[in-house]
């Protein structure tokens, strides 16, 4: 009698499973794990319509986004590709391609590229960021230099015309503000160990010593910089420290935007997403400017790039490539990157809109010093370039000695890297 | 039958604990075992070409290369030390008014200190990170507005302040749970104790130490061991006020740990901070449950 119950029991509940199965064999949710968030971001807003319109241009397609800050973005990545698992379509910052693509997680797209009618469209210097040692893992979806974001109206007051255009001339305007407006400081930074900003930073002074962070040689993976092109970097910092903000040694990137959107400090270099505080920034927002980097050797900026792939683990690559590469094309993107996004597409930055735009057009001026992150894991690199930068300014270490250190740790490095 | 019967009854209610060992077995001792073998392990995610069986190597280099693990356990002892410290103190304190008849509106106050305690952690940390940014935090204002602002810094940032900082925080945190511990072995404290003290003209302070004091001392040890346990493994305050800053101040080993394992990627060394972590408990706990057994038994 009850193994007669049971049987019965599971034969309903199969007849009442069979339905939702078959509807589920029929549709493929593609999942998507990125950080635009509708609710803060209008380009997330115009993401999510160009969803639901691949939705009704593909029936039988589901796009399910998940949306994670970058942070934890990142650690969900590794913990699902760990077990793995992981989502259909994967959004990165530059510097995790090389990480990504040695622990397996994201998919080589080379084919599906280089097949690709778009992808002349995007500079070569963009898709160096999607590829390693020659295969292509990804699109850039957005490449977005930084610039010295300034108030023309701190500047002014200061008894300043326009930007500084050198280091020294930074410094000097930097001391100026603090010294003549109240409670404003000229300038602001990041040095916290935990995020990525810092290093967005730190690495183009360095370049604009002329030097770069690593170079390829003769197969094998080189410290690209001297102990006086760091100590400079490192001077750099101490002789703008009494212009910032006072205990913001270890600031990240959140500290260091609301400090400039609500007036505490002058100029810092920062991207074309600050567009998003126009609003909590009020009237002050009609004095922010973009201007280049001030130089030094040069006056090479971070040029970064976002990349979307195709997860590694992925039940649905050609849905997902395909999808993928519909949202990269030029209408698409000229929707999904109009406000605090910049798009990658040379034919996207062409139009009318986006030439005319006065906020963006600095940005798309200094795209030529852009330089973007070397393709070899950072994070060890990323947390010794900021360590040391704060044991300077902390007064622990001389800059020559935190540049020798500094050096020192690469060579060590880079032994694993090489291996 | 007879014998049957009475065989179902002997290990009948044994069946009710297999899930349960299941349970502990599948998310206790599977994962902890786990780690103790991935910390034999030389494994990166980033160089997975180079994963081998490496015996104790890991722990040879934590032990005897690495010099931020030192900082981080001096910093996990000195944060679990000061914080139950005061945790305790405060908890003592505020269990010994709420079971003051001189206090109004106990019950009122019983509530409003279970406060710090059920705001989830996160929220917490992020208020007070709020709260102590040096120029527009809360704390700072407020200081500089009753005339204090000498005593206005960085207390996040201070190569000084930063551990304290955070020992503040967790305290503030914690104390409740202490409170409401103590509070209960208060209350059961047999009122004719203090009345025949009374009786025999001891003083406040006496009748504290000689009745209050041992009256909660079993229960005392309980909960300090507990957070003695909860705090040395405690990784969510310190991450969101200072993620182990500045400069390692407030690294302690569940962040050194989530730093090896989740920003370098190596696995193996990571594991074996959490095998010394465990290890370290389970011999500083153990060592005190037998001294307090044998103290206790005197």
């Amino acid at each position: 009698m009850y193994i007669q119950k049971l049987v019965v029991t599971l034969f309903m509940v199969g007849l009442l499973a069979l339905p939702g199965a078959a509807l589920s064999a029929r549709e493929i949710v593609l999942e998507v794990w990125q950080p635009f968030d509708p609710a803060t971001s209008v380009d997330a807003v115009a993401r999510e319509e160009l969803y639901r319109q691949y939705e009704q241009l593909n029936p039988g397609i589901k796009i399910k986004p998940s949306i994670l800050e970058y942070g934890d973005l990142h650690e969900k990545l590794v913990v699902a590709g760990a077990a793995r698992r992981g989502p259909d379509i994967v959004h990165m910052l530059g510097e995790w391609v090389p990480e990504f693509v040695r622990m397996g997680i994201i998919n080589d797209v080379t084919d599906q590229a280089m097949a690709w009618e778009d992808r002349e469209y995007f500079p070569q210097s963009t898709w160096d960021v999607a590829t390693q040692e020659d295969r292509i893992y990804g699109i850039p979806s957005i490449a977005s230099p930084r610039v010295l974001l300034y108030r023309e109206d701190y500047l002014k007051q200061a008894g300043f015309d326009g930007p500084p255009e050198s280091w020294e001339e930074m410094i000097e305007v930097a001391k100026r503000i603090t010294e003549s407006i109240p409670g404003v400081y000229g300038f602001a930074y990041c040095s916290s160990t935990k995020a990525i900003r810092g290093p967005q930073e730190f690495l183009p002074f360095l370049w604009q010593t002329g030097a770069e962070w690593v170079i390829y040689e003769n197969g094998e993976w080189k410290p690209g910089f001297t102990v006086a092109q760091a100590e400079e970097v490192f001077q750099l910092y101490l002789d703008l420290l009494p212009s910032t903000p006072s205990d913001s040694i270890g600031w990240e990137y959140l500290e260091m935007d609301n400090s400039f959107v609500v007036g505490q400090s002058a100029m810092c270099h920062n991207g074309s997403w600050m567009q998003i505080y126009a609003d909590r920034a009020g009237e002050a927002f009609q004095h922010w400017r973009g201007a280049p980097m001030p130089a030094n050797q040069n006056r090479a900026t971070y040029f970064e790039v976002k990349v979307d792939g195709v997860g590694a683990f992925s039940n649905h690559k050609e849905e997902a490539w395909k999808f993928l590469s519909w949202l990269m094309g030029k209408d698409q993107m000229a929707r999904h990157s109009r406000h605090d996004n910049l798009p990658s597409r040379t034919d996207v930055i062409a139009l009318p809109e986006f030439q005319e735009d006065e906020w963006k057009k600095p940005f798309f001026e200094v795209i030529a010093d852009g330089k973007s992150f070397p393709p070899i894991p950072m994070s060890e690199s990323n947390k010794a370039m900021m360590t040391k930068l704060q044991e300077v300014l902390c007064g622990q270490k001389t800059p020559f000695e935190a540049a020798e250190e500094l050096l020192a740790f690469l060579e060590n490095h880079l032994v694993l890297v090489n291996q | 039958m007879k014998k049957k019967n009475s065989l179902l009854k002997i290990i009948g209610p044994y069946w009710y604990f297999v899930l349960l060992f299941l349970l502990v077995g599948f998310l206790m001792l599977y994962p902890l075992g786990s780690g103790i073998y991935l910390s034999l392990w030389r494994k990166n995610f980033l160089y997975p070409a180079r994963d081998s069986f490496v015996w104790f190597e890991n722990f040879f280099r934590l032990l005897f290369q690495d010099d931020v693990f030192w900082k981080a356990l001096k910093n996990s002892l000195v944060f679990t030390a000061g914080s139950v410290f005061f945790e305790y103190l405060a908890g003592l304190g505020s269990g010994l008014l709420l079971n003051s008849k001189y206090v109004p509106l106990k019950n009122f106050f019983r509530g409003v200190v279970l406060l710090p305690w059920v705001v989830p952690i996160a929220v917490n940390s992020l208020n007070w990170r709020w709260m102590l940014l040096p120029e527009y935090g809360f704390v700072n204002v407020m200081l500089t507005r009753i005339g204090l602002g000498s005593l206005a810094r960085g207390w996040l940032s201070s190569l000084t302040w930063a551990m304290p900082t955070v020992i503040f925080v967790n305290v503030w945190r914690s104390f409740p749970f202490f409170t409401i511990t103590i509070l209960a072995g208060l209350t059961l404290i047999p009122k004719e104790l203090y009345e025949a003290s009374e009786l025999d003209g001891a003083t406040r302070w006496q009748e504290f130490r000689f009745i209050t004091l041992p009256s909660i001392k079993k229960i005392s040890m309980v909960i300090i061991v507990l957070h003695v346990i909860w705090t040395f493994a405690n990784f969510d305050v310190i991450y969101l006020l200072t993620a182990g800053g500045p400069l390692n101040r407030t690294e302690v080993l569940p962040t050194y740990l989530y730093q090896q394992a989740f920003r370098f990627f190596d696995m193996g060394y990571a594991s074996s901070i959490g095998v010394f972590v465990f290890f370290f408990l389970l011999v500083t706990v153990g060592f005190y449950f037998t001294r307090f057994s044998s103290f206790s038994s005197q």
